[in-house]
């Protein structure tokens, strides 16, 4: 299941959706992401999330077909929020159900750091200095990579 | 309006802050050291022989911005409650970008504190990477805001000359492209940071207007009509055709959807 929304989520409601009905899941591993108040810039006051309608979907789709291909699970769920969002807010949430733990937890890795790479998503931070885009991080390129064949 | 460092006579003297009311002041400065580019990326990857240059530089601005008063004649020793060091490094430019918060509640403010903040972080800068380069420059050391105070809030006014600085809500751009409607045409879109710095958001062009029908060709005939669309050969720059991330020899043909985008940042 996969969603973009401005709406907040509820991760616990998201998780029991996800899970309910099921006898077959043995782990069930959920990473949710906030607004920090702090990153290139101190005190965020808030920040605007843009996306590419369309190809985000798709390109979520991808990864967690992507996810899926490599590890054996039972059931995702994917929300990434767009629009104005301010410190503390829940950004996205990734949950990955499996028969065993060590599947959930290397799949939601997995999600995060090609959603964090290849999801045409864009953050601007507004603070009291200014506006700006946030820049890359080369070390979510080098946590992505360590998905890839050696 | 009177330069509060002078006395009656003209002799400089150090203002009696005893009588002004405490109140919160916060001041902002900022400023840059321009380097080359092999420079900067021996920067970002750690190879200078002086060390960890950025969290020097952090520490040098922090104490300088204490020390302020020894410096500067006629300044106060204040008990600074903040002082917060931020770089940011602009590849594009090819520079450091250094700023400086400082705060206090008291008599005076601490203007003078961010400012010295930042000329010292900047020089620090330049003595940790001389070793590589000593063509480097500091430039641009200005006051961008402080509040608190009875002169009042002070906030730089943007320069028309810089890039501009991007607000909450885009405003689209247009670039008039010259075509018939009935041409069959790719559809091109900027998105993000891309589409502020250039002014556009989205625009059609001709299809046969393409020398090569692909990405590559696209770009050259953008930057036929506008110089802007330069921006659009920097490697950091992606590209999707119909939703699928492709690059310069991606075929292309009539009525393609291609979109440019800065590197993505979300979760």
């Amino acid at each position: 299941m996969i969603r973009v929304q401005h709406e907040p989520f509820d991760p616990g409601r998201e998780q029991r959706a996800l899970i309910q009905g099921r006898s077959d899941i043995g782990a069930v591993v959920s990473f949710t992401g906030l607004v920090r108040d702090f990153n290139e810039r101190p005190e965020v006051e808030a920040l605007t999330l843009e996306h590419y309608p369309g190809m985000t979907e798709s390109a979520l789709t991808d990864i967690v077909k992507e996810a899926e291909s490599r590890w054996p699970l039972q059931g995702v769920c994917v929300i990434h929020r767009v629009g104005r969002l301010t410190p503390g807010d829940p950004i996205v949430l990734v949950v990955v159900a499996s028969a065993h733990r060590r599947e959930a937890f290397e799949a939601c890795d997995f999600i995060m750091d090609y959603l964090k790479t290849r999801a045409p998503f864009w953050k601007k931070e507004h603070t009291s200095s200014g506006h700006y885009w946030v820049a890359e991080r080369a070390s979510d390129q080098r946590d992505a990579r360590r998905w890839e064949e050696p | 309006m009177s330069l509060t460092h002078l006395n009656v006579r003209g002799e400089a003297h150090m203002v009696d802050i005893a009588d002004k009311s405490e109140s919160q002041r916060e001041a902002i400065a900022s400023g840059h050291i321009a380097m080359r580019p092999e420079t900067l990326a021996l920067l970002v990857e750690g190879g200078l022989p002086k060390g960890d240059v950025l969290a020097t530089a952090r520490i040098a601005g922090i104490q300088a911005a204490k020390r302020t008063h020894e410096l500067i004649p006629l300044c106060h020793a204040l008990a600074l409650s903040k002082v917060a060091i931020d770089f940011h490094l602009d590849e594009e430019a090819s520079r450091v970008e250094v700023s400086a918060t400082c705060r206090l509640n008291g008599r005076t403010g601490v203007e003078m504190e961010a400012l010295t903040a930042v000329s010292v972080a900047c020089l620090t800068l330049y003595d940790m990477c001389k070793a590589v380069d000593k063509g480097m420059q500091i430039g641009a050391i200005r006051l961008e805001s402080k509040t608190g105070g009875k002169s009042g809030d002070y906030r730089r006014e943007a320069d028309e000359s810089e890039a501009p600085i991007v607000t909450g809500e885009y405003r689209s751009g247009e670039v008039s492209v010259g075509m018939r409607a009935d041409l069959p045409c790719v559809r091109v879109k900027c998105l993000a940071e891309l589409r502020e710095r250039l002014g556009v958001s989205d625009l059609d062009v001709p299809f046969d207007s393409l020398e090569e029908q692909n990405v590559a060709g696209l770009k050259a005939a953008l930057k036929a009509r506008d110089d802007r669309f330069a921006r659009l050969e920097d490697a950091r720059i992606l590209c999707a055709v119909n939703q699928v991330m492709g690059g310069d020899s991606t075929p292309l043909t009539a009525d393609d959807e291609v979109a440019f985008f800065p590197p993505v940042t979300g979760g």
